[in-house]
């Protein structure tokens, strides 16, 4: 199979996924309790105005009426519109997804500079006591709640000590970027980093445990291997072995591993959101649930789940170009 | 490491079951306070707080009392009895959640597995739709669809008579222990899918079909029997999973009972700086029992299979 091929199958199917998450959560709308006439009218006695607001909204009709609607607006670009904000849902999530990305972004980048290196010393000095420190540390960080570790490094560092605001956002990443292109003023990109530290901190303590673990396993298998033997035997310093050849082939399967792990962040995204008040995607999800606003809430998913399809396509592909195998699978 | 996990969640265990008899307090008997009505600091430690005398802001120190050793809350409720009964939740719908999850994923996954074809290409496709949704988010939406439904089950410690004053009724969290088995059912569907494919070709199951057994019968003579160990470990694992979400659910506010770790965070997150200790303990409960969940479920991956997937239950809170 060629690799356009293996695109094109890949590709079907991440349509079909998003086809799947959208009719679960139309059915979750379906199911839900609460008149949404009443969130976007209040309590409105006036019965005339009800009925014309579930006309407008096109409730008066059958579900499959109404799911065969909500996939022709999506097909046409359309996420539809907020019962209580008066707005248009892509507006919402165009507002907030930046934060998110910033987050994730963030969050990833702590997690790979402290864990890689972790998992080599991890598995080069096995048994000794960094390799127990490391061990140790990750099990406690992949045990760890992310909202409750987000609390105590509020409490530590933020109420205690006063390093870091608790909570907000201060000020966006491509705003500070813009400031400090054009007067050359870096406060307002510290002040950005103040803000974003905790919040990534709790966020990527999950991902440094885990990569941690991926990356000390990986190169344990990998060091067993002939060709490592190999190398050493044709004299190749230790610090190239390790680095080059066993390292390498040690991350790529871990690339597929956080692929697939997107999801676990996005989740983690929405629980550290709403402990430090950081104005992203998850906070407005949890927000729009409480008030049984479900379009925005719909809206935010299908953005997640078009997320996770597109980067794991992504990832298939650069891991498809790394090890041909896999194309023929 | 596997011996101190097995420990932590003996311990855990023990506090969960005998919860009305080791606690010293109603967990759900309010104003546990000191004569100004501010909540108490755990024994031997003291806080600064305001209280009103005379019209006036006045500054008081509230110190910690030997009749609630971990203190109390925002509404003057005993810490130390709701640990206990926090602990009695989690437990109990992890593990509830995790054998609803194995009971809806090993049936689909053995199937398909077994059979192949386009009932397995279904459940792959299926499983690729649950992959995509962010577990808590998924979990979330399923809460707030199908509302917070709870069970009430009669306490058999306190109707023997054993803790008078305990709540007689415990109240499980049902919905959550389906909303949670709804969201990780897929893992279990998965393991047991890899297991059945690699069994059906074995000669027991060739020599079984050749004397004419039933698909039926060969699933639930052959298939499920041999494929029992990684599934066991994946359950295991998924506890600790499960867990996590449960607690993450009840911070948010999208649980049925306030007898949880996860709620009592949330009771202290607004009194972080003067009561650090509401939110702090039960967190520490949490990840403990996480912890003890996880040696164990490594040191089973390690003792039975080495080919299963998943690094450690955690994450999605």
């Amino acid at each position: 199979m060629s690799l356009g091929k293996f695109l094109a199958r890949r590709l079907l199917q991440g349509i079909f996924v998003i086809w799947g998450v959208v009719t679960i959560m139309f059915a979750l709308r379906a199911l839900s309790p609460g008149d949404p006439v009443n969130l976007i009218a209040g309590e409105v006695p006036d019965q005339a105005t009800r009925d014309q607001i579930r006309q407008d909204l096109g409730l008066d009709q059958p579900l499959y009426v109404q799911y065969a609607d909500y996939l022709g607006d999506l097909l046409t670009g359309s996420l539809g519109y907020s019962y209580n904000q008066r707005r248009a849902v892509s507006d919402i999530v165009a507002q907030h997804f930046a934060a998110t990305v910033e987050l994730a972004l963030a969050a990833t980048i702590i997690a790979i500079i402290i864990a890689i290196p972790l998992g080599v010393v991890s598995a080069t000095r096995r048994n000794e006591p960094a390799d127990y420190g490391a061990t140790l540390g990750s099990l406690v960080g992949i045990s760890t709640p992310n909202f409750w570790l987000g609390l105590m490094l509020i409490l530590l560092l933020a109420e205690q000590i006063g390093l870091f605001p608790t909570s907000g956002r201060g000020v966006a990443f491509h705003e500070a970027m813009i400031t400090l292109a054009t007067t050359g003023y870096v406060g307002d990109v510290l002040l950005w980093l103040s803000y974003i530290i905790l919040p990534a901190v709790t966020l990527g303590t999950y991902f440094t445990a885990l990569i941690t673990r991926l990356t000390r396993s990986g190169m344990i298998d990998e060091l067993g291997k002939p060709y490592v033997t190999a190398t050493r035997a044709k004299g190749l310093p230790e610090t190239l072995v390790r680095y080059k050849h066993v390292l390498r082939n040690t991350l790529i399967p871990i690339v597929t591993v956080l692929g697939l792990q997107l999801g676990t962040l996005m989740g983690g995204a929405v629980i550290t959101e709403e402990v430090f008040n950081w104005p992203g995607l998850g906070q407005t999800f949890i927000g729009a649930l409480r008030n049984g606003d479900w379009p925005v809430v719909q809206g935010i998913v299908l953005f997640i789940a078009i997320a996770f399809v597109v980067i794991n396509i992504f990832v298939d592909a650069l891991y498809a170009r790394l090890d041909p195998q896999v194309v023929d699978e | 490491m596997a011996k101190l996990g097995v420990a932590i969640l003996i311990v855990i265990l023990l506090m969960g079951i005998f919860a009305p008899v080791l606690a010293t307090h109603n967990p759900t008997t309010q104003g546990y306070t000191d004569e100004n009505g501010a909540s108490y600091p755990p024994v031997g430690m003291d806080y600064n707080t305001t209280v009103a005398e005379d019209g006036e802001r006045v500054s008081h120190t509230v110190y910690g009392t030997s009749d609630h050793i971990l203190g109390t809350n925002n509404l003057g409720q005993d810490i130390y009895s709701r640990f206990l009964y926090g602990a009695r939740t989690s437990l109990l719908v992890g593990v509830s959640g995790s054998l609803l999850a194995a009971l809806i994923g090993v049936p689909i996954g053995l199937t398909a597995g077994y059979f192949g074809g386009r009932v397995d290409d279904g459940l792959m496709r299926v499983a690729d739709v649950m992959l995509a949704f962010p577990a808590l988010v998924l979990a979330l939406a399923l809460m707030g669809s199908l509302g917070r439904g709870t069970i009430g089950i009669p306490d058999p410690i306190v109707l023997a008579g054993f803790a008078d004053g305990m709540p007689e009724r415990m109240t499980f969290p049902g919905m959550v222990a389906v909303v949670v088995a709804l969201v990780t059912w897929v893992w279990f569907a998965r393991v047991a899918r890899g297991e059945a494919i690699a069994i059906r070709n074995e000669a027991y199951v060739k020599a079984a079909r050749s004397v004419g057994a039933s698909n039926r019968t060969i699933l639930l003579r052959h298939v499920l029997p041999n494929s029992l160990t990684p599934i066991i470990v994946l359950g295991t694992i998924q506890v600790a999973a499960i867990i996590i979400l449960e607690s993450a659910l009840s911070f948010l506010g999208f649980s049925g009972t306030t007898l949880s770790w996860g709620f009592e965070i949330q009771n202290g997150q607004d009194r972080l700086r003067t009561q650090w200790w509401v939110a702090t303990i039960p967190g520490i409960g949490i990840v403990l029992s996480v912890v003890g969940i996880n040696l164990l479920g490594d040191w089973l991956r390690d003792a039975l299979d080495p080919n299963i997937e998943g690094e450690g239950g955690g994450g999605a809170g």
